[in-house]
């Protein structure tokens, strides 16, 4: 088939890649298709990962940071340095490219925080709170909600998505060249100690298990060059299709009065249709300029 | 054990400079404890606290005022201090030498030793043996840690020694509480001077001690002996606390937080 000029060849389209609701693999094409516009920019010119699942869902996975060498002549490349190599990652700067990594069976899309070009400089902060059971993703939105007043009364604009699974993605858009990973995990670990250390019982900055247990773990070291993010609007490699979801903060807010843990999983029929009525409430997140203060 | 110079730099008169470095000769000596959250034994920091605004005040807030009254205050920024800061000196500038015998030891603040630097060591042993033969020190105007002091340079054992003096204005005066006449007996004044002779003896420095501080370090290595030290629970956390100034802004914030929610 052909997409915006681009040739190529779908395979499989049939397979169903969430047995539990017949999801299939045409479907999963589809929805990256449909999600294009808006997801692409959050993958331009970053060294995405691939975390494909051939078999579906239920089936084996594996993680790809290398580009497949038998990838077609327009699909763009970048080299970045990892674990001391040199490699070749895709750059999925069009929807043909995503078209492309859809059919490799790459359900789950992930990025680093900085733009292959600059692989120092992140040009957002997250924070990525991650429950321990019993805790669950309203957990999460009471950390959220608590940290998006905390950064507002630092003058910092934060954006939050779903990450797809049972946690909460908070994002501080920075986009200046003089940003450094040092300065983001220094921020992020300060907020997170001081969170955990006010709010014992909801929170913890540690990453040991036994800590984690029933609280809502700030994994403040996903601010690193190494570390990748989950793309706003990548599927999850989950029983049933869900997508990590921006939502705008009142929607939060509601959602988490609700009290009802499903409220916040996100379908990706449902995610088309919020993406055509509001377009991309994540669109922020690449564009605003902050400064991080009392560094 | 080699002394990190706190300055270095040249002592100079008419057209000698030698060249030297500047290291401490006293330490406090004072043991110090820190202060823990009996709780458990969290170390705790202070924090500038608004008693009016019942606030901790973050230091981008906090400013010097001098008190001219209770309640009035000129307030004086970092600028303005800085701009009467005297620059940091190269030389330590001889400009008279005196004899050391005027000098009341009252104007003797803190000695440091000056320790010559390579190319220096000639002159240095000789203007130490000449000051230590005529019993002359020298003085200068020298800028330590911003300040301007009046100092000093004298001889002790082959070393030269810098002492920073008070100031004239610095020193109080004894007069308010002293008897200003003396009137004793010929008995009194010989009782005395009988006592003195009795008791006089060699200075010995060795054989005084600051008994308290002997018997504090004493009580620890007991205790330590004893039982096993305390450990606060978040030791990393604590250690890596952050940034001070983003700490102290996070929980002025997070307490206005709290109290809305």
């Amino acid at each position: 088939m052909e997409i915006a000029g681009r040739r190529l060849a779908l395979s499989n389209l049939e397979k169903p890649f969430y047995p539990a609701s017949g999801f299939t693999k045409a479907e999963v094409v589809d929805y990256y298709r449909r999600i294009a516009a808006c997801m692409v920019p959050h993958l331009r010119d970053r060294a995405v990962t691939l975390k494909r699942y051939p078999e579906g869902v239920s089936g084996p996975f594996f993680f790809e940071k290398r580009c497949p060498s038998h990838h077609p002549d327009w699909v763009r490349t970048a080299e970045v340095r990892h674990q001391g190599e040199t490699l070749s990652a895709c750059l999925v700067n069009e929807l043909a490219s995503l078209i492309w990594v859809a059919n490799l069976a790459a359900i789950e899309l992930h990025c680093p925080l900085a733009r292959a070009a600059s692989p120092e400089t992140p040009d957002a902060l997250v924070f990525d709170l991650d429950p321990g059971e019993p805790a669950d993703v309203l957990s999460c939105a009471r950390v959220a909600l608590i940290l998006r007043q905390l950064l507002s009364r630092l003058h910092l604009a934060s954006l939050v998505k779903t990450s797809g699974r049972k946690g909460l993605h908070v994002f501080v858009p920075l986009n200046r060249p003089e940003t450094s990973f040092e300065a983001t995990k220094t921020f992020s670990r300060t907020v997170a100690l001081s969170l955990q250390n006010n709010y014992p019982g909801l929170v913890t900055a540690k990453m040991a298990k036994e800590e984690r247990h029933g609280r809502v773990f700030i994994n403040w070291s996903q601010n690193d060059a190494a570390k990748t993010m989950i793309c706003a609007y990548s599927l999850r490699g989950v029983e049933q299709a869900t997508v990590s979801c921006p939502l705008a903060w009142e929607e939060l807010e509601q959602l988490a009065a609700a009290e009802d843990p499903e409220k916040l999983r996100f379908s990706p029929g449902e995610v088309v249709r919020r993406a055509e009525q509001s377009g991309d409430l994540f669109a922020e997140v690449l564009m605003r300029e902050q400064r991080l203060p009392h560094l | 054990m080699a002394q990190q110079g706190i300055w270095s730099g040249t002592v100079s008169f008419s057209l000698v400079a030698i060249p030297v470095r500047v290291v401490r000769a006293v330490t406090p000596g004072r043991i110090s404890f820190r202060l823990l959250h009996r709780t458990d034994y969290s170390p705790l920091a202070r924090r500038m606290f608004c008693p009016q605004h019942q606030t901790l005040v973050p230091p981008e807030e906090i400013v010097r005022g001098y008190e001219i009254e209770p309640g009035r205050y000129i307030p004086i920024t970092d600028e303005e201090l800085e701009s009467v800061t005297p620059e940091r000196s190269r030389t330590i500038e001889i400009v008279d030498f005196i004899d050391l015998d005027e000098v009341d030891p009252l104007y003797f603040d803190r000695p440091y030793y000056l320790l010559p630097l390579k190319g220096g060591e000639k002159s240095y042993r000789l203007l130490a043996e000449v000051m230590h033969q005529t019993n002359k020190a020298g003085l200068a105007k020298f800028v330590l840690a911003e300040r301007e002091h009046l100092v000093a340079v004298k001889s002790n054992e082959g070393a030269l020694l810098l002492v920073t003096l008070h100031y004239h204005s610095e020193l109080l005066a004894a007069d308010a509480s002293t008897p200003k006449e003396i009137r004793g007996s010929a008995a009194e004044t010989s009782r005395i001077k009988g006592s003195i002779r009795k008791m006089l003896a060699e200075f010995d420095p060795g054989k005084y001690a600051d008994a308290r501080r002997e018997k504090v370090r004493e009580l620890l290595q007991r205790k330590a002996r004893e039982q096993a030290p305390v450990t606060s629970p978040h030791l990393e956390a604590a250690e890596e606390a952050g940034p001070p100034d983003l700490v102290a802004a996070l929980e002025e914030i997070m307490r206005e937080v709290k109290q809305q929610r």
